[in-house]
């Protein structure tokens, strides 16, 4: 079966008249596939004033812009822009549309794929493209394979053979924003909207506090899980004592090498909601694919088994060091640095050499 | 009004997931609830105890292990919900969230007939018995059944004006009797659907938005929802719901006309409330709760075969992939690593290398190690070693 549906749609979310990180990374997926089926990628922009993030978009990899600039969007409304989306869908049926696995990106894309009767893969962590043979409904070519976490203990791939555009959301923290470059140039064409009355109003938007801690934006991220309760030996620990070593090892990091490092905890420890741990763990500390997916330049994993929703929001790490006692944890089969060991061991001889490095050389 | 549920019934151990071409096979495992939607039963009990009306669970799946499942929930939070529907049909089976969404809003749309039709019944009964006792035998009827709100009939002492007593003992014309009834249908009308975010199997978070959309595309008006909402209150007439949500770093505040749906975030916890049904609010309530869960299948709902179940889901879930390839691992204290570049070396006529700073030293030669070793070449991947690495 031959595609007639064209291009790799990628809707862009702004912020104070920057696109997000979380869509230069969906455009950089966007990019990855359109290239693999020689086809372009259209940011779909919807705003008040758009047409310098129609530039950067262009310079972070689109190849065309599709907007509606009206005071109308000024403010995210659910109802209207899946209206204006939907109607851009219809009239172009675009070969893939992708969208951030964010709130937003969530809200827009499953309203917009019930609409246009088509499926919707959320979460991906990785796109590919590949011909499929189904049994039942025959050979399809160049079809987008997503793939997404799935409850069982492994990858899923979903296909969406029959139906476009081939929609999916893009976890954000899995692909990287491509280099900004200048001298990329794209095609502009605005999109005219027609508002109707809606059974909803947006009242207020309040901007909330920065978060507590930047997880996704770390360097360094050292992780915490229940192996913190027991040493070596089997013998029960005060958990303060390892999160006290953590901190003296981020701080030595951040000294020494004046990297961003931060604590992370897996789902785990989070939710055994550990008295010691009150007020130093919480669920702002969670990596995982119900916390948040990371993808630092190092990775520590400290006694985490690495259960396969930890590992899916943080394999795509630079660099992973795993410290475990049990030589069968899942963690060891993606960390690059395995270390059968006591954390209670490994930490301050990792916290002396980190500290002492800074002043040798 | 009407408070409807969403529920799903998700496996019970990550570790016993019976598969079948992909698609999971729910009559194969023990399921529980999805943890999520205890959310969305607190949100409707909350709804229930500030307006009145009636709490209905709906959920698709297997029924022989989801009506189980929903027993104790007519115990749930307080009040607990009035009635529950499973949606079970093998022509539902291996439904994504396209294909649910589909058969959920066939639900919603044929509870809503459910409530309004016998408004209609009785308008028509009135019309045409005028003050005859056959409008009572009806009235009587349809309460039992608990399809009539207090406010048209009620044998319960708190609501001794409803409707049909008033006209029955001459208060109210024929005209005014339907009249008010036809303003009771325009209130069942403006329901309510709350769910959970996402579900603990599928964890997609999409069914919600798109049963807002089936149920808008089925009664041909914009049905709006809001995702995640972690705070909401409804007016005094419930017609309009105001609810918080995050959107990233945003806060928003969205006004929703009634009809309207609800995800409900972890975050959520239900505003304060009477804990005993204030008297205005049960007029809006019906006789009580109806024990006995009620299946639904794909042709109660009048469905189009070609939309349901796994026919009628447009993706396709493939062959798993087994997370994260195996890199080359180094045992600290243990494996032997060069410790800096090494040129191309000869030993007993063959040529090795060269060698990057930090690869294994496996695959040569022991008489070629050995001499590394001496010459400082490589050594064991010491914490120092470990620390250079990491942060180069």
């Amino acid at each position: 079966m031959t595609d007639e549906a064209k291009d790799v749609w990628v809707y862009l979310q702004h912020s104070k008249g920057n696109l997000t990180k979380d869509s230069l990374e969906a455009l950089a997926a966007g990019r990855r596939v359109a290239d693999k089926v020689n086809q372009k990628v259209v940011g779909i922009l919807l705003g008040d004033g758009v047409e310098s993030l129609a530039k950067q978009a262009i310079q972070y990899g689109a190849d065309e812009i599709l907007y509606v600039d009206s005071p109308l969007f000024r403010t995210y409304f659910n109802l209207r822009y899946i209206d204006a989306i939907f109607a851009m869908v219809k009239e172009r049926r675009p070969y893939a549309f992708l969208f951030a696995a964010n709130e937003l990106g969530k809200d827009l894309a499953a309203r917009i794929a019930y609409r246009a009767v088509t499926g919707l893969a959320t979460d991906n962590v990785q796109l590919e493209v590949e011909d499929y043979t189904n049994p039942a409904l025959g050979s399809f070519k160049d079809l987008l394979v997503q793939i997404r976490p799935d409850f069982g203990t492994r990858l899923a791939r979903i296909y969406t053979p029959r139906h476009r555009p081939q929609m999916a959301t893009v976890r954000p923290g899995n692909f990287t924003p491509l280099q900004p470059d200048p001298k990329r140039k794209g095609r502009l064409e605005k999109f005219e909207f027609e508002d109707r009355d809606y059974p909803a109003k947006v009242r207020e938007v309040v901007e909330l506090p920065p978060p507590e801690l930047d997880l996704s934006g770390a360097d360094v991220v050292i992780s915490l899980g229940l192996g913190i309760l027991k040493d070596g030996s089997g013998r029960p620990r005060d958990p303060r004592e390892a999160y006290r070593l953590a901190e003296q090892l981020r701080d030595a990091i951040q000294r020494t090498y004046h990297l961003k490092a931060v604590i992370g905890a897996s789902r785990a420890l989070v939710y055994a909601e550990i008295k010691d741990l009150e007020g130093l763990i919480s669920k702002v500390n969670q990596v995982g694919q119900t916390g948040t997916t990371v993808s630092p330049k190092l990775y520590f994993a400290l006694g985490i088994s690495g259960a396969l929703q930890h590992r899916v929001g943080m394999l795509r790490s630079g660099k992973i060091v795993a410290v475990n006692t049990d030589p069968n944890a899942p963690i060891f089969k993606i960390a690059h640095y395995p270390i059968v060991d006591d954390l209670y061991e490994v930490l301050p001889k990792l916290i002396e050499t980190v500290g002492g490095a800074g002043h040798g050389s | 009004m009407l408070i409807i549920v969403l529920l799903k019934g998700v496996p019970a151990r990550t570790t016993q997931v019976a598969q079948v071409g992909g698609v999971l096979n729910r009559e194969a495992m023990d399921l529980v609830l999805n943890p999520h939607d205890s959310k969305a039963i607190e949100a409707a009990d909350f709804l229930k105890r500030r307006i009145g009306g009636k709490t209905v669970a709906l959920t698709m799946g297997p029924d022989m292990k989801l009506i189980p499942l929903m027993k104790p929930l007519y115990d749930a939070e307080v009040m607990g919900v009035d009635e529950e529907y499973v949606l079970s049909d093998r022509k539902m089976a291996g439904a994504d969230t396209w294909a649910t969404a589909y058969a959920v809003s066939l639900g919603v749309k044929k509870l809503l007939e459910m409530h309004t039709a016998p408004i209609d019944e009785m308008a028509e009964t009135i019309k045409k018995s005028g003050y005859s006792d056959a409008v009572k035998v009806k009235a009587a009827a349809l309460y039992q059944a608990n399809l009539l709100p207090n406010r048209v009939y009620s044998e319960l002492p708190p609501v001794r004006d409803s409707i049909v007593q008033r006209f029955l003992e001459g208060g109210i014309t024929v005209e005014q009797a339907v009249g008010e009834l036809a303003k009771v249908k325009e209130s069942l009308s403006r329901f309510i659907i709350v769910s959970g975010i996402k579900t603990t199997d599928g964890e997609t978070g999409s069914v919600g938005p798109q049963v807002a959309e089936g149920v808008s595309e089925l009664l041909g008006k914009v049905i709006p929802h809001a995702t995640y909402v972690e705070d909401f209150d409804i007016d005094d007439a419930a017609t309009t719901v105001v609810s918080e949500r995050k959107i990233g770093r945003l806060l928003q505040r969205l006004e929703m006309t009634l009809p309207a749906l609800l995800t409900i975030a972890t975050e959520y916890r239900p505003r304060e409330s009477p804990a005993a049904l204030q008297p205005e609010t049960r007029y809006n309530c019906y006789k009580g709760k109806i024990l006995q869960a009620k299946k639904w299948t794909a042709e109660d709902l009048d469905a189009d075969a070609q939309k349901l179940g796994l026919a009628g889901s447009p993706t396709i879930v493939g062959t798993g992939i087994e997370v994260g390839k195996p890199p080359v691992q180094k045992l600290l204290n243990q494996s032997l690593v060069f410790l800096k570049l090494v040129p191309q070396a000869e030993f007993e006529g063959k040529k090795y290398g060269p060698f990057e700073k930090g690869q294994l030293a496996t695959d040569i030669p022991q008489g070629l190690a050995a001499r590394f070793k001496t010459d400082g070449s490589v050594g064991v991947f010491s914490y120092d070693v470990l620390a250079g690495e990491l942060f180069s």
